[in-house]
């Protein structure tokens, strides 16, 4: 039995004064797709970034495979190769597809002609063959996402998180996202993606966690089909 | 591409240093010597025959001196005698040589208003001036003309003090300029003033020849012994240099609109 | 007006007669700037981007004392570091004073304040997603903060064009750490305060304009790099 990938135990997060995340127990199970559902504020985007290991929360104990995450430079540094987030509204560096796409390579110092070749394969993967050359700056909103998505494919990480990867792009762009997401958690990635759209986790086989005000609600088990099990003893936190 | 071309012309903008290797020679001296284009006849063949490369730096006496006391040049050339010999009695220079002297006159305006023409002697003139509350330039920047010009104050017993007397801080040729804009009376050596005589200023000499007003240069060699780094060997080669026949030549044939500017002592 | 076009006569004249002073006052001039600007940039940049990125307690005072520096006189910067070079001073072993190397001393300490406020101010203007997703992307904070300021390289370049203006059209470091020697530490700047002094004013003004044509030309080949990478 492989360990979970995370177990989050009594984070509490703040942004801005303001207690964003507030979660007693958590598990993140590995090689499967998380559903992260909830309305705007409920503290979707706070959780991911502390999966991402880019937001310390100010309590709480996070174990990533089995290790403890001490928060510390140099092990930040390392875990941060393993874990990729996909922002909402990605930024994308300037210069070419290419350029952007082969950041992660390079980051970790591959070779020069290995480097060309993950980039040609990550952009097939999100169907934009051919993009290399293109300026990053002049992409539709499609076009932009997928290209972000291929930058944090071409790191061939083994937890992807996704903010909002589906939001306000065109019905293709969605339709690749979302059958690239499936199959990689599929060929066991470990998958955190937050949606709107909670009927996703119905069409997928994948655990759907609920929040709402920072608090988790509700995990939803799902084996694609009709849900099975609701799992409830997930409850707030006493101050 | 464009980052190489950038990159070249980088180079080439460095290439524009300023690395010389060469046997220095520092010399501090006076903006008025330097400002008379002596130098500029002088060096040249002490330069050859050293095979070294003099820099001259012009600033106010004062300064040329303090240079010499801090070490920062190995030579001065200043035409002050009292701070010369007390640049020598504090042990800052030696063999210090009589180089070649001028004098100092009196300009003013030409329609002369206090009546410094009918003037004595320097004090005298001074007198007439500060009577009359005519407006005087004075360089005040402890240079031998200003040193020269305290002298004459002195002489009078008046402590120049008010509007018209304005101590500005700058070298000769700023001091003429403004005499010039002002209508006012100044100090000035004959060297500065043949060079501006004409079509820079129409100011004219109204008071000369006393003995006074006599401006000796002197040129010090700086103390070895207090500063182990200067190129004293370089130094007492120029002082031979302009004390000897060579020099003296030179400095006795120097003229600057026609006119000499610098007299030499008898019997060398 | 005719002493103007006087100048202007004076000044062509100048040029194709190839005077040699001339020549030597503007390789003095461009070259005492461009070593001072490079140097001020690799110490500039990195404290720009540094006090940008970071959250400290005293950043806020850091930074108004480094927007305070920009004002510095150019005398008393001057006078700061002859106090430093002369033989009398701590470094006074070193014999700089009165060579292009103090006038390089001096003019970098002048435009490192500036390189570093503009950068500084391009880092903050600088999109904040930048560095989280360089960090997410697997970088390290050193390449982070490479892509960082490679994506703010158009105000950079404007730090090292304003750095640059600055020193080239400096006059007092120039003189006092120079001692403006002909032919060796003379600037355009300071043979244009020789020439005044002397009450050459159209030679200076002449001086004056071969000095603008120098440094708009400098200018505007800086200004067409920053162009051709603009983002």
């Amino acid at each position: 039995m492989k360990p979970a990938q995370y177990r989050l135990t009594e984070i509490r997060a703040f942004y801005r004064a303001n207690l964003a995340l507030e979660v007693d127990e958590l598990t993140i199970a590995s090689g499967r797709l998380h559903i992260l559902a909830g309305p705007n504020g409920s503290g979707k985007s706070t959780l991911l970034s502390i999966l991402a290991f880019l937001m310390k929360p100010s309590h709480g104990e996070v174990v990533f495979a089995g290790t403890q995450v001490d928060w510390q430079g140099k092990q930040l540094a390392s875990l941060r190769k393993r874990v990729t987030l996909l922002h909402q509204h990605s930024f994308l560096f300037s210069g070419t597809v290419s350029a952007n796409v082969a950041f992660g390579p390079r980051a970790r110092g591959m070779a020069k002609e290995n480097v060309q070749r993950a980039v040609g394969e990550s952009l097939a993967m999100v169907g934009l063959d051919g993009f290399e050359s293109r300026d990053a700056r002049h992409l539709s909103g499609g076009e932009a996402r997928r290209v972000a998505l291929a930058r944090a494919l071409a790191c061939q990480p083994e937890v992807l998180l996704l903010d909002e990867p589906m939001a306000h792009v065109d019905k293709q762009s969605a339709q690749i996202i979302e059958s690239l997401v499936v199959s990689l958690s599929g060929q066991g990635t470990t998958v955190v993606m937050s949606s709107h759209y909670e009927q996703l986790g119905q069409r997928t086989e994948s655990k759907v966690i609920r929040l709402l005000d920072g608090k988790v609600e509700k995990i939803v088990e799902g084996n694609g089909e009709a849900p099975s099990r609701v799992v409830d003893g997930y409850r707030y936190a006493k101050l | 591409m464009k980052s190489r071309y950038a990159i070249g012309l980088l180079a080439l903008l460095l290439a524009c240093s300023l690395v010389a290797a060469q046997d220095r020679l520092r010399m501090s001296t006076t903006t008025s010597t330097e400002n008379t284009g002596l130098l500029n006849v002088l060096l040249p063949p002490f330069e050859r025959e050293c095979r070294c490369k003099v820099d001259v730096i012009a600033v106010g006496t004062g300064k040329a001196l303090k240079l010499g006391e801090a070490g920062d040049v190995d030579v001065v050339l200043v035409h002050a005698r009292s701070l010369e010999d007390r640049f020598v009695a504090n042990g800052f220079g030696v063999n210090r040589r009589d180089v070649m002297y001028n004098d100092f006159v009196i300009l003013g305006p030409a329609s002369d208003p206090a009546h410094v023409k009918g003037a004595k002697t320097a004090a005298d003139a001074l007198q007439r001036i500060a009577g009359a509350q005519a407006v005087f330039i004075s360089r005040g920047d402890e240079s031998g003309t200003h040193v020269k010009e305290k002298e004459i104050w002195a002489a009078t017993g008046i402590n120049p003090v008010g509007r018209w007397y304005r101590s500005i801080g700058q070298g000769m040729g700023e001091a003429i300029m403004m005499a010039t804009e002002e209508r006012a009376y100044t100090l000035s050596d004959r060297g500065t003033y043949n060079a501006f005589a004409g079509p820079k200023t129409d100011l004219v000499i109204l008071f000369e020849g006393e003995k006074g007003l006599f401006n000796p240069y002197g040129v010090i060699a700086v103390n070895p012994k207090k500063f182990p780094h200067v190129r004293y060997d370089l130094a007492m080669k120029f002082v031979d240099f302009i004390t000897g026949p060579t020099g003296q030549a030179i400095i006795g044939q120097y003229q600057v609109a026609g006119k000499p500017v610098f007299f030499l002592y008898q019997a060398r | 007006m005719g002493f103007i076009a006087e100048s202007f006569r004076t000044a062509l004249s100048l040029i194709f007669s190839a005077d040699q002073d001339v020549f030597a006052a503007v390789r003095t001039s461009v070259g005492v700037a461009a070593w001072s600007v490079l140097l001020a940039a690799a110490f500039g940049i990195p404290v720009g981007v540094g006090v940008g990125i970071s959250q400290f307690p005293l950043k806020r005072v850091v930074i108004v004392v480094l927007n305070s520096l920009m004002a510095m006189p150019t005398v008393v910067l001057g006078l700061l570091v002859y106090g430093l070079v002369s033989r009398q001073g701590p470094l006074g072993g070193w014999g700089l004073l009165f060579t292009p190397k103090a006038m390089i001393i001096g003019q970098t300490l002048l435009a490192v304040p500036i390189v570093a406020n503009y950068t500084l101010s391009a880092i903050k203007g600088a999109d904040s997603r930048i560095v989280p997703t360089a960090l997410t992307l697997g970088a390290g904070s050193l390449r982070s903060m490479m892509q960082l300021t490679r994506e703010v390289r158009f105000g950079i370049m404007a730090a090292v064009i304003a750095g640059f203006g600055r020193v080239i059209s400096e006059v007092g470091v120039a003189m006092m750490l120079g001692g403006n020697i002909r032919w060796y530490t003379r600037t355009m700047t300071t043979a244009i305060a020789l020439e005044t002094s002397k009450g050459e004013f159209a030679f200076g003004l002449a001086l004056g304009m071969i000095l603008m044509a120098v440094s708009f030309s400098i200018n505007i080949l800086l200004t067409f790099m920053q162009e051709s990478h603009q983002p």
